[in-house]
């Protein structure tokens, strides 16, 4: 089944700029195809994603990067919530992070398992879905 | 009326006529004229300068002699796994006893089979046989067809397989954004062989920005 949460603080701004740090970055000479690899962050605004590979996917021309493939553990944080999962999405301009493989939502005392999570940055939502179980620490922090 | 030149009356003779009088003058004063004419040809025509006649070469005939150099040299090869190289320069000095050959004003081509190319210019360069690899230095910068512009003070270019490394920071202005890192190499991919790798290494950061491209 599904739950819709609320993630980071409202209105994101997906245009800021994004900066990725890792320890490394290895281009395909001949189609430009850009692989981040070691300890990577991805940073924008308040979100910060940490994986182990970021994948690049440009738009239609190069300047343009349409999506990030994180995969090998991924924990992203805004705010004062965290999700992590094994593989995640995030699709610059819509400003779309799909999380999927055994996702945990840690939240203020309270924490939800499931299988996909879908957050919109833009409105600071969020979908859990797939065997979604949550766990309240009653009179919690 | 023409008088008769004749020796019969005193005044016949006291008065020779005008046109006797006229020629005696003009036999005085063409000559001076035509002496007068022809010596301004010396006076007005121009000083010719024999010394300007043939420019010499300011050339330092001794360094050229001292210093055995090639100007506009071009060096190319193909690599172990096939990759075309071309190097040419303003200026080399080939290897003498104690310096090893350098050039100066240095450009490489690499033509990966991949498809792509690598263009590097760089100020200096110094040929290092024994590792098979020339060092250039003095500020790199290295253009690639997939879009990549790098800056970098030095890169090891090994010349007999196609390999690129550098020595020191490296700035990069790739299609996405700006990138800074430690250091660059290029090579092949030893996963892929086909495929050559541009890896950024030591620590890299992108900065991205969505909309525009890179600053």
């Amino acid at each position: 089944q599904q739950a819709t949460i609320a993630f980071g603080d409202l209105e994101q701004d997906t245009s800021q700029p994004v900066e990725v740090t890792a320890d490394q970055l290895a281009v395909n000479n001949a189609d430009g195809s850009a692989v981040f690899s070691g300890n990577v962050q991805v940073k924008q605004g308040e979100m910060t994603l940490a994986a182990a590979k970021v994948d690049v996917r440009y738009g239609t021309d190069q300047s343009q990067i349409k999506e990030l493939l994180a995969s090998g553990g991924v924990t992203i944080t805004n705010l004062a919530d965290k999700a992590s999962a094994e593989e995640a999405v995030y699709t610059i301009e819509t400003g779309v992070i799909v999380l999927t493989g055994n996702v945990q939502l840690a939240q203020a005392g309270s924490t939800m398992q499931g299988q996909k999570l879908t957050i919109n940055l833009k409105d600071g939502t969020g979908i859990m879905e797939g065997r979604v179980t949550t766990t309240f620490v009653p009179g919690g922090n | 009326m023409s008088t008769t030149a004749c020796a019969p009356g005193l005044p016949e003779v006291a008065g020779i006529d005008k046109h006797t009088r006229v020629v005696g003058w003009l036999k005085v004063a063409l000559p001076l004229a035509a002496l007068a004419i022809l010596s301004t040809l010396f006076l007005v025509a121009d000083r010719i300068d024999p010394e300007d006649a043939l420019p010499y070469a300011e050339v330092d005939v001794e360094e050229l002699a001292r210093e055995p150099r090639m100007t506009a040299p071009s060096y190319a090869g193909t690599t172990s796994d096939g990759a075309a190289l071309t190097l040419t320069a303003e200026e080399a000095r080939p290897e003498a006893t104690d310096t090893p050959a350098e050039a100066r004003g240095l450009r490489l081509d690499l033509d990966t089979p991949d498809g792509a190319r690598t263009e590097l210019h760089a100020a200096t360069a110094v040929m290092d046989d024994a590792a098979k690899q020339v060092v250039l230095s003095g500020g790199v910068k290295v253009t690639t067809s997939s879009g990549y512009v790098l800056d970098t003070p030095e890169i090891a270019a090994q010349l007999d397989r196609s390999g690129l490394e550098s020595r020191g920071e490296v700035r990069a202005k790739g299609p996405a954004g700006d990138i800074v890192a430690g250091g660059m190499t290029l090579s092949q991919d030893n996963v892929t062989p086909g495929a050559y790798l541009l890896v950024f290494t030591q620590g890299v950061r992108l900065v991205y920005l969505p909309g525009g491209a890179g600053p």
